[in-house]
């Protein structure tokens, strides 16, 4: 077995600006990211939901490329682009025909040197984040659950537990002040990474990057709030109101070793042996076998792309015949086997051949379809982030294999206790939708 | 912010460089003797492969005993076979680092799947196990009866769901395509025969189409599929005759009450075409300035001048006898007659004035190039070469897709439009709460109340 090499070039301008190329001509298209060391975990207090709404500004227009042109200079080269938003990381990528590399790079490097945006597009915005936010979760069955219900129950540092998408009245409280504020501090180039992938030369695009990106001006280092949760005694528990729904739910989540640790690789190998798929054992015993749920699944949302507090998550819907203590009953019971008796060897072996498996995917795999060579973008911008270290795409995968057997046993007994979950009930309050129509 | 030197760097875009050609992967096309046609391709980025083993039928060939029993039979094919249990399946799969997933749509039954190349043989033989000897367990037939039963009356508090049931309904009539999902009372009535007859149907070589893509030799794999598939056998199901679709004069307004509704749906439709049909990269192309990119009209308009949605969309939805145009929205409530007026506005403006030359060729580009990003993932790859066995499009579709589509004029896209794209006959599906949004609604033709459930409320 011989796991696939990424080609990485890597490079820091003089600004702090980090640039990776990972060249690859199979197909005539390149793809390129730009990753900002902020997520909403990080954003300013009082300013819920900050970090997301600025995302959608930096769609709104700067120096040279006015609202509008951003999107339709990249659609009218045959490209696609997006953004998002995530606990420690901020990114926009583009995937375009290789001719195009240049003017995306003009465009990064346009809207990372100056934001140019106006009260009217800040209130267009936010009216377009509250439908966001809308047709996500307050009028969605389930919606948020559990992503957006877990963390104020679970955590108790405002980093960790508020509500990354906004309260729509700090929604409305942020300012063009603040816009500005947030992007000179924390969207300066020595606090990103610029990654291109795909049909280029390495040689060609790093000039370019220099070209475009070397005479923006660094910043300060951005001072960041400490993320970490003060220790946790007992379980944590909480209730959400389903309005829609007709099953209640619940969400069971523990908190993760430290990552890149070796109990971290571990952990995540139980949280495929409970969570992987149909041969999970969660979904399994409460799907397959007992029959008490509907829905069973969740695990370690984003492994590689997170860098502070975080959880492995079950997210149970049930069938209202069986009460929410039976469910959890049933659920505990898949924790408690697998802590005292660990797993088998053989076990172990295939959850590693899957995950080496799944971990190819990834490396080889688009989003939704559209947007070739996401996945390794996202591990190269998130390894030179947090540890500077892009090279980790090509090796990290060992740690995973080389984890013994009596290790998944020892994380379960020392990650898998009351003290250290938080559960969430999301009740419904129709019991049948017939009659509340 | 400190100034920098405006000299250092350009004032406008760059131009693009020299296109870069395009070339597909080369297709081997094999037909078995069972009638099993086989399509091979290498992709070699990762030590894997991605496979789907189609069926030319699915949920419209079988409605009349039922709705969803192709879904259901699919569902359950994966939870036996004569030689494996359910929990045996799902391990051997672990075992190989591969994953596996059985569909039914309208026109096609399908099992999807991924694995390591090391372990291509035995994943092949897993789904031939599936497609030729499944067992359909009575437990755990009725185990996935009972899980569909919830997720029934579930997908009813969902306004998405909700506006897509409808709008099929309004467009497609009698046809087996107007029926989306089952009723609580229909799931109810599911009996574990309905799944074998359906099996025996619709699960047969000569039904059949597999597509392999990915790191693998070409003749090495061959070999892999005449040793699993040779010897299988089966005619194809005999064609069954379909009503025809309403005939839709007029603009309707179809309003589903969703109490509670903190926003509304919108979904506005009409009849279109299919892949195969001469028209489709024309309309493909009307349809990407109208709404179905980024920097589309519809797009510009509701969400970034006006903020009235975060998610406007729309998109020719291909079925294999028909198909249908839609146009999606989620706004706010207080503005679905203003959302409405410049949907309608939108549709107008297309089929009255003629795009403007930068507006056509910014299009152009576009769909070109989007085109060709499916050729990066072997997941991409197999989609591409699977829609055009399936639709039965040409050879060279793939190869010629760009030019056809650098071809097309502003003549080309008015008349398209007014063919197709007729404001005062589409339909019109409102989801929310009829208190925020009827007098609204009501504005754009004569309405029809319904509940979630379907039923016609005064």
């Amino acid at each position: 077995m011989t796991s696939p090499q990424i080609p990485i070039h890597k490079h820091t301008l003089k600004n702090g600006l980090r640039v990776v190329i990972a060249p690859d001509s199979a197909a005539p298209v390149v793809t390129v990211g730009v990753y900002y060391k902020i997520g909403f975990r990080l954003e300013p207090q009082g300013r819920s939901g900050f970090a997301h709404l600025f995302e959608h500004m930096m769609f709104q227009g700067s120096e040279n490329a006015p609202k509008m042109q951003h999107i339709k200079l990249i659609n009218s080269s045959g490209g696609v682009l997006n953004g998002s938003t995530m606990y420690d990381v901020t990114n926009y990528y583009e995937a375009v025909p290789s001719n195009a590399l240049e003017r995306v790079l003009w465009l990064e490097a346009d809207r990372m040197r100056a934001l140019r945006v106006d009260e009217e597009n800040l209130i267009n915005q936010r009216d377009v984040v509250k439908e966001e936010v809308r047709v996500n979760v307050l009028n969605q069955p389930y919606g948020g659950f559990p992503w957006l219900d877990m963390p104020p129950v679970a955590f108790r540092n405002w980093a960790n537990a508020h509500n990354f998408y906004g309260d729509f009245a700090d929604l409305d409280a942020a300012s063009l002040a603040d816009v500005q504020k947030f992007f000179h501090t924390y969207y300066v180039p020595n606090n990103a990474v610029l990654l291109l992938l795909g049909d280029l030369n390495p040689q060609e695009g790093m000039a370019l990057a220099e070209k475009y990106f070397g005479t923006i001006n660094p910043g300060a280092a951005p001072a960041f709030a400490d993320p970490t949760e003060p220790p946790q005694s007992e379980e944590r528990q909480g209730y959400v109101q389903e309005k829609f729904g007709t099953l209640p739910a619940m969400a069971i989540g523990y908190v993760l070793p430290p990552r890149r640790t070796a109990e971290w690789h571990s952990m995540v190998l139980l949280d495929q042996a409970l969570h992987g798929g149909r041969a999970g054992r969660v979904y399994r015993e409460l799907v397959l076998e007992k029959q008490i749920a509907v829905e069973a699944d969740g695990g370690i949302d984003d492994v590689f792309g997170y860098n502070g507090p975080a959880q492995t998550t079950t997210r149970i819907l049930h069938k209202p015949e069986y009460s929410a203590e039976q469910t959890l009953a049933a659920f505990d019971a898949v924790i408690r086997e697998v802590q005292e008796k660990g797993i088998s060897q053989e076990e172990l072996d295939h959850l590693k051949v899957k995950w080496r498996s799944d971990y190819y995917s990834t490396l080889e795999g688009g989003r939704g379809g559209y947007m070739p060579r996401y996945g390794l973008m996202h591990l190269l911008a998130c390894f030179s982030l947090f540890d500077n270290q892009p090279e980790l795409v090509n090796s990290i995968l060992e740690g995973f294999l080389a984890v013994p057997g009596d290790q998944i046993q020892a994380v379960a007994q020392k990650y898998l206790r009351p003290q250290n979950r938080a559960i969430v009930f999301r009740t419904p309050v129709k019991q049948d939708a017939k009659e509340a129509a | 912010m400190m100034a920098s030197p405006a000299q250092e760097f350009p004032v406008s875009a760059p131009a693009l460089a020299p296109e870069r050609p395009v070339t597909w992967p080369t297709r081997q096309r094999v037909q078995l003797s069972n009638g099993l046609q086989i399509v091979l391709a290498e992709a070699h980025a990762i030590p894997k492969f991605h496979g789907e083993l189609f069926f030319r039928a699915g949920e419209a060939l079988v409605s009349d005993r039922s709705v969803g029993l192709a879904e259901m039979t699919a569902a359950v094919l994966r939870t036996g076979t004569a030689n494996r249990t359910s929990r045996q399946i799902e391990e051997d799969l672990r075992r190989l680092g591969a994953n596996l997933g059985t569909s039914a749509g309208q026109d096609t039954s399908a099992i999807s799947f991924t694995g390591l190349s090391e372990f291509a043989e035995p994943l092949l033989g897993l789904v031939s196990e599936l497609a030729r000897r499944a067992t359909f367990p009575e437990p755990e037939f009725e185990r996935e009866r009972r899980q569909k039963l919830e997720e029934v009356k579930l997908e009813r508090t969902s306004p998405g769901f909700l506006a897509g049931e409808r709008l099929r309904k309004v467009l497609f009539g009698s046809h087996p395509y107007a029926r989306v999902s089952p009723s609580e009372e229909q799931v109810a009535a599911y009996i574990r025969g309905d799944l074998d007859q359906v099996y025996r149907k619709i699960y047969t070589p000569e039904n059949a189409l597999l597509v392999l893509v990915g790191d693998f030799e070409p003749q090495a794999m061959l070999a892999i599929t005449e040793k699993t598939f040779g010897n299988w056998t089966g005619k194809k199901p005999e064609p069954k005759a379909t009503p025809q679709l309403p005939e839709l004069n007029g603009r309707r307004v179809y309003l589903v009450h969703n109490p509670g509704s903190v926003q509304t749906q919108l979904l506005v439709g009409c009849h279109a075409i299919t892949r195969k049909h001469p028209d489709w990269i024309r309309l493909g192309l009307a349809n990407s300035i109208y709404g179905g990119a980024f920097n589309s009209r519809l797009v510009m308009n509701i969400r970034e001048a006006k903020g009235y949605t975060y998610s406007p969309r729309s998109g020719v939805n291909p079925l294999r006898q028909h198909g249908y145009f839609s146009i999606s929205a989620a706004v706010r409530n207080d503005v679905v007659a203003a959302s409405l007026t410049e949907i309608v506005y939108e549709l107008d403006r297309l089929r009255s004035l003629p795009v403007p030359a930068s507006e056509l060729a910014d299009a152009q580009n576009y769909l070109s190039g989007v085109f060709s990003m499916g050729l990066a993932t072997q997941e991409g790859l197999l989609s591409q070469f699977s829609t055009v066995e399936l639709n039965g499009l040409p050879q060279d579709y793939l190869e010629t897709y760009r030019d056809k589509v650098r071809a097309l004029t502003s003549a080309d896209l008015l008349a398209t439009a007014r063919k197709y794209l007729d404001s005062a006959n589409v339909q019109i599906v409102v989801v929310g709460d009829r208190a925020q949004i009827q007098e609204q609604a009501a504005l754009f033709g004569p309405l029809e109340l319904y509940d979630a459930h379907g039923s016609r409320l005064q």
